[in-house]
């Protein structure tokens, strides 16, 4: 792989569309199953810490611990939602269930596949992140206006998820691959981004390690664009995740590309 | 190129890591033909479908599928063809007529027009009671004919099917043959492979034996068995002992034999006679039957038991 085939996205026909209409429609069968769950799990969470644990801590730089956690809440779960659609479900589409092979005996080539793939995993995380705010809504978590600029910097963190877990399934041998992801990358992140507790909490160097995570920069953008509005760390740190997405993405087109047609 | 033409290879090779796959072959199949590639299993016949319907890439040589460059004009070759795979491919995540329909969308063939194609391939597959059936619950000859329709959906011109029998049990695989006969009644340009030689005799107008990556022999089955066997074979069983005396015979009286372990077959050509190859060996194990596109196979690609 050249540098070139990071930020040159391919030419592409409408074939990824049809490619995301093929999940969409499995999902429209299965979805009050599938969302229900997706959206339970942050909601245990946001009782148990944000509800439960945060009850201890009195103030976060002047918030309650309970809108500190709550934006770090939407990033996680949209994280781990589009990762494990991207990885466990891209996976067995690409090899048991051989579903992108048949796609590519139609006009559809594999590049259509990989972005339409990615773009559906995107949109899954999505779904479960317009979930959970939704229920928090109704906790009055939600009390800005702001939240719809933040739910667009959410859908760039699913984009850029999505793309990274494309990216594992395309190395991936069998589903334990996707264990070394998950413990190795996936739930450290969730836990040292900023999403429990602020970064300046980490010790020495560490702090600025953080900012090696991707989704630091969701985390700070979020909270930063719910809690005092649009400014500069905000913009920078959404196009960080807008950079990561983009390589992210065209990686992750060429590595499947590169799986489908040999 | 002309018109009739429906595949044109020109010393196509295909590498996988450092083994040539398929290793320089020239082949055209006009339109209107039944077309076979047979051969043992790793002969490189899956790997040449696969190249010809766009679905692995072509490591040199020329290749042009219905007048089109597979380099270029994928998309369009892939419009325009059907492909019914080894391995099926069905969607387990849908019904019998949603795999159907989902494929007709990747076609883009609007929803009423791919409606009402699939309900007629279902009745024409004789699938119409299961179409909302989920396709775990199909035997595996409903799941080929499901394929078959998925591959029809699209109406195509040229008509690719991999190993379309491999699998199957015997009525499963009579029914595959019939409807094969149907399509070349109706002059359709038909590619298959197989590794059963009575197949491709039954189907094909014309075969290619291949074996490790390159075309041993192409024709038809009759014309083929006429050149490298002969007319009829008389057929003996022996011990190694006595293998050395019964040859010496043969070879006196001029006949061409293999030799496959303890069975003796000897190739009577259009100037011999069955009768006098029989007088001569006087064994009691002995028959005279037609030859074969499988003595054709064997004569050309050896007996060795393959590995792969």
């Amino acid at each position: 792989m050249k540098f070139i085939d990071m930020i040159r996205t391919p030419k592409m026909n409408s074939g990824f569309m049809r490619v995301w209409s093929r999940n969409f429609l499995y999902f429209r069968k299965t979805w009050t199953v599938s969302l229900f769950w997706v959206v339970l799990e942050p909601l245990m969470y946001l009782g148990a810490i944000g509800f439960g644990l945060g009850t201890f801590v009195s103030n976060i730089g002047g918030h309650s611990y309970i809108d500190f956690f709550f934006p770090g809440l939407l990033c996680s779960t949209g994280m781990m939602v589009a990762f494990f659609e991207g990885t466990y479900g891209g996976f067995t589409k690409l090899t048991h269930q051989r579903t992108y092979s048949t796609i590519m005996l139609t006009r559809i080539g594999p590049e259509e596949i990989a972005l339409g793939e990615l773009l559906w995993a995107s949109t899954k995380g999505y779904f479960s992140v317009i979930g959970v705010a939704l229920v928090a809504s109704f906790f009055g978590l939600i009390d800005t206006w702001r939240i719809f600029p933040a739910l667009l910097i959410l859908l760039l963190l699913c984009w850029l998820f999505a793309s990274l877990a494309m990216i594992m399934t395309s190395y991936a041998r069998n589903y334990d691959s996707f264990i070394y992801s998950t413990s190795g990358f996936i739930v450290p992140m969730s836990l040292f981004s900023g999403t429990y507790f602020p970064i300046d909490q980490l010790p020495g160097g560490l702090k600025y390690a953080a900012y090696l995570f991707p989704l630091t920069h969701a985390v700070q953008a979020v909270r930063g664009i719910l809690q005092d509005g649009f400014t500069t760390a905000v913009g920078v740190h959404t196009f960080i995740l807008f950079l990561l997405g983009f390589f992210a993405m065209n990686i992750a087109i060429y590595r499947i590309r590169g799986k489908l047609l040999k | 190129m002309s018109q009739k033409i429906a595949v044109e290879l020109k010393d196509l090779k295909k590498k996988y890591d450092e083994n040539f796959v398929v290793n320089g072959i020239n082949l055209e199949i006009p339109k209107g033909e039944c077309f076979g590639l047979l051969g043992p299993n790793g002969a490189g016949k899956s790997t040449t479908m696969k190249m010809m319907y766009c679905s692995a890439l072509v490591t040199s040589g020329e290749l042009y599928v219905l007048g089109l460059n597979v380099k270029k004009n994928f998309r369009e070759i892939k419009n325009r063809i059907g492909v019914i795979p080894q391995e099926d491919g069905l969607d387990p995540d849908f019904s019998v007529i949603e795999n159907l329909l989902v494929y007709a969308s990747y076609h883009e063939i609007p929803a009423r027009t791919a409606s009402e194609k699939a309900q007629a391939l279902l009745r024409e597959m004789r699938l119409e009671e299961y179409a909302d059936r989920s396709v775990d619950t199909l035997s595996g000859g409903m799941k080929r004919r499901l394929a078959i329709a998925r591959g029809l959906m699209n109406s195509p011109e040229l008509l690719f099917l991999d190993e379309p029998t491999t699998g199957l049990d015997p009525q499963a695989r009579l029914w595959i043959w019939d409807f094969i006969k149907h399509l070349k009644a109706e002059k359709s340009t038909v590619i298959l492979t197989t590794h059963y030689m009575e197949e491709a005799e039954r189907l094909c107008d014309r075969v290619a034996i291949m074996d490790h990556g390159r075309i041993l022999a192409v024709g038809s089955p009759a014309d083929l068995i006429l050149e490298h066997i002969g007319i009829e074979v008389v057929e003996f069983d022996t011990n190694p002992v006595d293998l050395n005396y019964y040859i010496g015979r043969l070879k006196e009286g001029g006949y061409n034999y293999q030799v496959i372990q303890d069975t003796v077959m000897v190739l009577i050509n259009p100037t011999q006679e069955g009768r006098k190859a029989i007088e001569l060996i006087a064994s009691d194990k002995i028959l005279i039957r037609k030859p074969t596109l499988n003595d054709v196979f064997l004569k050309l690609a050896g007996h060795q038991l393959r590995d792969e």
